[in-house]
C-alpha cells in the first residue's frame, strides 16, 4: 500500500472508534474484575480480540473497492449457508443454538450475516436497472433481508432478527422508496399494538385515514389498505386472546419485564439500581458496588452499560453517547458525501445496525428497551461482535476512502 | 430513481440525522430520569443489596442468688438457619428430612420471610449434625449453622416455676412487641417473662458487605455497627440453698412452701412441687416432652405457690380473730364451750377434736384451733364484716409479686353469695364454713405468707418479690429493686399483740408444737383443710422470731393430713436452715413398742419352739 493511501484513510472515524474500544475495554476490565482469578481472564481474552479486530478494520480498509459488491453475493450466501448449518450442529448456549465451533474459535454466523446482508442489499438495489419502487424489485431486495432474518429468529435469537427487520426501512428509504410504500410498510405494526386501547385505535384510524386521504391514490386502493388496517385492528385481540396463557406472559415480560422482579425483571431492576445509584459523578472505576459484587447480571456483556452508568455516573454516560451520536452523525454524513449508491447505501445499513444495537442496548439497560440480548459496539465483551463491528468499520474506510469512485 | 441530486440526499440527511436525535434524546432522559431525578431512591436500593443488616443479638443476662452463685446462665448451641431467598425448594427439602422435621412447616416459615435474614428452622442440633451440615455445606447452598445461646442451668438449680423459660416469639406476642423480629426468642413464663425488658438487652446491628450470591465480603462501615447491649443480670434476694433446702423438703409431695423476709418482702424460698427440669424447656424443646408436661395429672408446669387457689382451712380463724377483736364484737376473753360438735339448725358439724374442747378463751381456741368456738364467732361476726376484713388484709388480691400469671384467690362477699346462690340460697352454713377458712374461699400459699408477714410486722407489710438488686452492664452499677411498703390501717396493735400471742402459743404447746425452732421463739398456725380430693391438705403459717420477726413462712403439702403434723415440721425445718444453717436433729418420737415385740417373742417361745427340758426330771 502506498504511504499517501494510509494518509487519506478517515481518521475522525478512527479516532472515534478506537476511543470508544478503549472506554470498551476498561469497562469489561470493571465489569470482570469482580469475577476474581478462578475464572477466565476476559480482560485479557477482550484486548487480544481487539487487536485482531483493529487489524482486520485496516486489512478491510484496503480491499479493493470493487471487491465489496463483487463478493457480495457470495459472502451472503456464504453466511446463508452457515445460518442453516448453525440449524443442524450448533452450540447450544442459553438456550439457543448460535455459534459454530471452528477448532478453538467460536463464530457467530449471524453476525456476519449481518454485513453480507448490508452488502448483498446495497449491491442489489444499486444496480441501475434496478427500481425500488416497482414491486417485484422491492419484493427481492425485502427477501435478501428477510432470509436471513428468519433463519436467525429460528435459532432463536429474535433480538437479532429484529436488527435485519430494522436494516429494512433506513435502506429502502435511502434507496429512495416512495414514501406511500414505506407508510404501508410500518403502518400495521403500529396497529396492532394499538389495537388493545379502543381509543388509541381510533385517533390511529383516523390519523390513517387522513393520510390516505392526502395520498389522492386510486380509491379501491385506499379502501383496501384502510379495511386491512381494520381487520387487523379486530383480529389482533381474537389472536392474543387465542394464545396460551404462558405463551402470553412470555411476551408481556418481554415488554415489561418488571412485572417479574425474581425472573426477566430481575436483570432490568438490578440494571436500574446500578445506573440510578450512580447519580452524577458515578460510584468511581471499580468501585460499583452493583458491578463488583456482581448483582448485574451479564455486566460484561449485554448489561456493560449499567456498569458504565454505575461507576462512571451520568458525566460518563453522557460523554459515550456523545461519542456514539458523533459516530452515526459521521456516518451519516459521510453517506451523503460518497458518490456511488452502492457506498452510502451500504453506509446506511451500518449506520442502521449500529444504531439499532446502540438504542436497544442502552435503553434496556435504563429499562427504556425490551431485554433482547444485544451487545452494544466496542463496548460489550465478546469476540465475533467486536471483530464483526470493526469489519463494518473497515467496510465504512474503504467506502471512504473510494468517495470518488462511482 | 438512480439519480439523486444534492437537494434530495440533503432531506434524507436531515430525516435520519433527526431521528437519531430523538432516538438519543428519549435515551438520554433515561439516564436522566434514573441518575439525577431519583437517585436517591436508587442509591438506597443498591445499599439494600449490598449491604446487609445483621442482627446482633445480645447476651441475655443472668440470674444470680443473694451470694453470687450463678443459677440461670447461656450456653452455645447450635442452630440451622437458611437464608430464604438463597435456598431452592429441593435443598430445603433435603434438609428437612436430614433434620427429620416437617417440610411444610418449614416451608411456612420461612416464605413469610423474604430475603437475606438468615431464619432458624432447628435449634440446638447435636455436634454430629452439625459436622455433617458443615461437611455439606457446599452442597446445601442458602443453608447455614450458627452459634445460638441457649439457657444453661448449673447443675444443681432447678426451680423452674421461679426462672421459667424462653422460646420463640409467637405471632400474638409479636403483635404486642413490635420491636422483635420472628424468630427472636422471649420469655415465656416465670422471671424470664416477668423481666423480659430487662434480661434482653438490646440489639446491636452490624453492616456487611455482600455479593449478589450472598456471600459475607466483612465489614461494610465499622463506624457504623453498633454493638449489642448484655442484657441486665437479675441478683435474687433469696440464698439459693435455702431454696434447695426448701424444695428437698417436699420431695415427692404435692404442695408449696413461700417463705418471706418480712423486713423487706424479699422471697427466701418460694418452691411448688411437683415441677420438672427446667432444661427440658431449653434449647430444643422436644414436642412429645412437652406433651407429656402438659398433660401431667398432677400439673407440674403450674406454680403452686402462687397460681393455685387453695381453701386455707384453720389457718384462716387469725382472719375471723383480728374481725371479732377490732370489731369489739367479743372480747379476748369471750368464752364459748366446745362438746366436739356444733349444731346448726338441722346440721351438725363436728370439731376436729371428737371429745371437745371445753370451755374456752379466744387464745384458747386459736392454740388449739377449735372449730366450734369459730363457728360460733363466724356467726356473730357476720358475712359482710368477715369478707371485709379478709379484704383489707389483702385477700383476694394478686400481692404484686414480681411473677406473671398470678391468682388473686377469691374472697366470698354477700354479693358473690347472692350471685352464686341466690339471694336466700345460703345459709350460716356457709358463714360458719368460711370462718374456719373452708368453703368457697381460696387462698395462695403466697398469700397465706403474706398474711404471716403482716401479723409478724404488726400491720406492715412489703410486696413480696424475688429480685434484690439489677446490674446493668453499661452503667456498671447495681439497682436496688425498688419495693412497696404498706400499711394496713384500721387494725389497732392490741389485736395484733393478741393474735401474735396465740400463735406463739400454736407453737408452745399448740396444735403447732412440731412448728418450734429450737431456741428462737416461733409464732404459727396449722390448718387441715378439707377438700374433694381425698386427705386433708396440711397448712402451715408462721413467722420467727416472735419479738423481731426476721421470717414468714407458708407451707402446704396436698392430701397430706394434719397441719401441725406434716407442714409444721417442714417449716420448722427450713426456719432452722434458715437460722442456723442446718436442720437440727431432734430426739424420734417413737410409740414404745419395746414390751409389745417382747411379748410376741415369748409367745413364741411357749408355743411352738421349746422342747421341754428334762434335765431337772432326771436329777429328780
Amino acid at each position: 500500500m502506498k504511504k499517501n493511501q494510509f494518509l487519506k484513510l478517515d481518521f475522525p472515524l478512527i479516532i472515534t472508534c478506537l476511543g470508544l474500544l478503549t472506554i470498551g475495554l476498561i469497562a469489561v476490565y470493571s465489569a470482570t474484575h469482580a469475577f476474581g482469578l478462578e475464572e477466565t481472564n476476559y480482560f485479557k481474552k477482550q484486548l487480544s480480540i481487539a487487536f485482531s479486530a483493529v487489524a482486520f478494520m485496516f486489512l478491510v480498509a484496503f480491499l479493493p473497492f470493487r471487491w465489496l459488491s463483487r463478493f457480495s453475493y457470495v459472502i451472503y450466501g456464504l453466511s446463508i449457508f452457515l445460518l442453516i448449518l448453525v440449524l443442524f450442529t450448533g452450540n447450544r448456549g442459553f438456550g439457543a443454538e448460535r455459534w459454530l465451533n471452528f477448532g478453538p474459535l467460536r463464530l457467530q454466523p449471524s453476525e456476519l450475516a449481518k454485513l453480507a446482508t448490508i452488502l448483498a442489499v446495497a449491491n442489489f438495489i444499486s444496480k441501475p436497472q434496478i427500481d425500488i419502487n416497482r414491486l417485484k424489485h422491492l419484493s427481492i431486495a425485502v427477501g435478501l433481508i428477510i432470509i436471513p432474518a428468519l433463519l436467525i429468529a429460528r435459532q432463536p435469537d429474535l433480538g437479532t432478527s429484529l436488527v435485519f427487520m430494522a436494516l429494512c426501512l433506513p435502506l429502502l428509504f435511502w434507496a429512495g422508496l416512495n414514501w406511500f410504500y414505506l407508510f404501508i410498510i410500518i403502518t400495521p405494526f403500529i396497529t396492532m399494538i394499538l389495537s388493545f386501547n379502543f381509543y388509541a385505535f381510533l385517533v390511529w384510524m383516523i390519523l390513517i385515514i387522513t393520510i390516505l386521504i392526502f395520498s389522492a391514490r386510486k380509491p379501491y386502493i385506499l379502501i383496501s389498505i384502510f379495511l386491512l388496517h381494520i381487520f387487523m385492528g379486530l383480529m389482533t385481540p381474537i389472536l392474543w386472546n387465542q394464545l396460551k396463557p404462558y405463551q402470553q406472559k412470555r411476551i408481556l415480560t418481554f415488554m415489561s419485564p418488571e412485572d417479574d422482579p425474581k425472573g426477566a425483571g430481575y436483570q432490568i431492576i438490578q440494571s436500574k439500581v446500578a445506573i440510578g445509584s450512580g447519580g452524577i459523578w458515578g460510584k468511581g472505576f471499580l468501585d460499583g458496588s452493583q458491578t463488583q459484587l456482581r448483582f448485574l447480571p451479564a455486566q460484561h456483556t449485554d448489561f456493560i452499560f449499567s456498569v458504565i452508568g454505575e461507576e462512571w455516573g451520568f458525566m460518563g454516560v453522557s460523554i459515550i453517547i456523545c461519542l456514539f451520536l458523533v459516530l452515526l452523525l459521521y456516518l451519516i454524513y459521510l453517506a451523503g458525501l460518497v458518490r456511488s449508491l452502492f457506498s452510502s447505501l451500504t453506509i446506511i445499513g451500518i449506520t442502521t445496525v449500529f444504531f439499532f444495537h446502540i438504542i436497544i442496548n442502552i435503553g434496556m439497560s435504563v429499562g427504556l428497551a425490551p431485554v433482547t440480548g444485544l451487545p452494544l459496539p466496542f463496548i460489550s465483551y465478546g469476540g465475533s461482535f467486536l471483530i464483526m463491528v470493526f469489519l463494518m468499520i473497515g467496510v465504512v474506510l474503504n467506502v471512504s476512502l473510494n468517495r470518488f469512485l462511482v | 430513481m438512480k439519480e439523486t441530486d444534492k437537494y434530495i440526499i440533503e432531506q434524507r440527511r436531515i430525516f435520519l440525522v433527526i431521528a437519531i436525535l430523538v432516538a438519543f434524546l428519549f435515551i438520554l432522559s433515561g439516564f436522566i430520569r434514573l441518575q439525577v431525578i431519583n437517585k436517591e431512591e436508587y442509591v438506597q436500593k443498591s445499599l439494600d443489596n449490598s449491604v446487609r443488616k445483621l442482627q446482633m443479638y445480645p447476651v441475655r443476662g443472668l440470674i444470680l442468688d443473694s451470694s453470687g452463685e450463678i443459677l440461670v446462665d447461656n450456653r452455645s448451641s447450635f442452630s440451622v438457619a437458611v437464608i430464604p431467598k438463597a435456598i431452592s425448594p429441593e435443598t430445603l427439602h433435603q434438609l428437612c428430612e436430614f433434620l427429620d422435621i416437617n417440610y411444610e412447616d418449614t416451608q411456612q416459615k420461612i416464605r413469610k420471610e423474604f430475603g437475606f435474614r438468615p431464619i432458624i428452622i432447628e435449634r440446638d442440633i447435636s455436634m454430629e449434625m452439625l459436622i455433617a451440615i458443615e461437611e455439606q455445606r457446599f452442597d446445601l447452598p442458602g443453608v447455614l449453622t450458627l452459634v445460638t445461646p441457649k439457657r444453661y442451668y448449673p447443675e444443681d438449680v432447678n426451680s423452674p416455676h421461679i426462672f421459667g423459660t424462653i422460646g420463640e416469639i409467637n405471632r400474638a406476642e409479636q403483635q404486642l412487641f413490635r420491636d422483635y423480629d420472628p424468630g427472636d426468642m422471649i420469655g415465656k413464663s416465670g422471671m424470664e417473662r416477668q423481666y423480659e425488658s430487662i434480661l434482653r438487652g438490646s440489639k446491636g446491628s452490624q453492616y456487611l458487605l455482600v455479593d449478589a450470591s450472598g456471600r459475607d465480603l466483612g465489614n461494610y462501615d465499622l463506624h457504623r455497627n453498633i454493638a449489642p447491649i448484655h442484657g441486665s443480670d437479675l441478683h435474687l434476694k433469696m440464698n439459693y440453698r435455702h431454696q434447695q433446702i426448701a424444695e428437698s423438703l417436699l420431695t415427692d409431695q404435692r404442695g408449696a412452701i413461700v417463705a418471706i423476709d418480712v423486713k423487706t418482702g424479699g422471697i427466701l424460698a418460694l418452691v411448688s412441687k411437683p415441677d420438672f427440669d427446667p432444661r427440658l424447656l431449653t434449647g430444643k424443646i422436644i414436642p412429645e416432652v412437652w406433651k407429656g408436661l402438659q398433660d401431667d395429672e398432677s400439673r407440674p408446669l403450674y406454680s403452686r405457690a402462687l397460681q393455685s387457689g387453695y381453701p386455707p382451712g384453720s389457718t384462716f380463724k387469725v382472719v375471723a380473730a383480728i374481725a371479732a377483736l377490732q370489731e369489739g364484737i367479743i372480747q379476748p376473753s369471750w368464752k364459748s364451750t366446745c362438746p366436739g360438735y356444733f349444731r346448726l339448725g338441722r346440721k351438725t358439724i363436728n370439731c376436729w377434736n371428737a371429745e371437745g374442747h371445753g370451755t374456752i378463751d379466744l387464745m384458747d381456741a386459736i392454740k388449739h384451733s377449735c372449730n366450734v368456738y369459730f363457728y360460733q364467732l363466724g356467726l356473730k361476726i357476720g358475712l359482710e364484716t368477715w369478707s371485709q376484713y379478709s379484704s383489707i388484709l389483702q385477700f383476694g388480691n394478686p400481692t404484686g409479686i414480681d411473677l406473671p400469671n398470678e391468682n388473686k384467690g377469691l374472697v366470698p362477699t354477700v354479693d358473690y353469695f347472692n350471685r352464686v346462690y341466690g339471694k336466700n340460697g345460703w345459709t350460716r352454713g356457709n358463714l360458719a364454713n368460711l370462718a374456719i377458712g373452708q368453703g368457697e374461699l381460696l387462698t395462695t400459699p403466697l398469700q397465706m405468707a403474706q398474711l404471716a408477714m403482716i401479723i409478724a410486722n404488726k400491720g406492715v407489710y412489703h410486696t413480696p418479690h424475688l429480685v434484690d438488686q439489677i446490674y446493668d452492664y453499661t452503667t456498671g452499677r447495681s439497682v436496688n429493686f425498688p419495693f412497696d411498703t404498706k400499711y394496713i390501717s384500721g387494725i389497732s396493735d392490741e389485736v395484733y399483740d393478741i393474735i401474735r400471742e396465740s400463735m406463739r402459743m400454736v407453737c408452745n404447746g399448740g396444735t403447732g408444737w412440731l412448728g418450734k425452732v429450737p431456741g428462737i421463739e416461733t409464732a404459727g398456725k396449722t390448718g387441715s383443710a378439707q377438700n374433694p380430693h381425698g386427705e386433708t391438705h396440711a397448712w402451715f403459717i408462721g413467722f420467727a422470731p416472735y419479738d423481731l420477726p426476721e421470717i414468714a413462712i407458708a407451707v402446704i403439702v396436698e392430701n397430706a393430713g394434719g397441719g401441725g403434723a406434716v407442714a409444721a415440721p417442714i417449716a420448722r425445718k427450713f426456719m432452722e436452715v434458715y437460722f442456723f444453717g442446718r436442720i437440727i436433729p431432734r430426739p424420734v418420737v417413737k410409740k414404745d413398742t419395746t414390751t409389745v415385740v417382747s411379748d410376741s417373742l415369748m409367745q413364741l417361745l411357749d408355743i411352738n419352739n421349746i422342747q421341754p427340758i428334762q434335765i431337772d426330771r432326771r436329777f429328780e
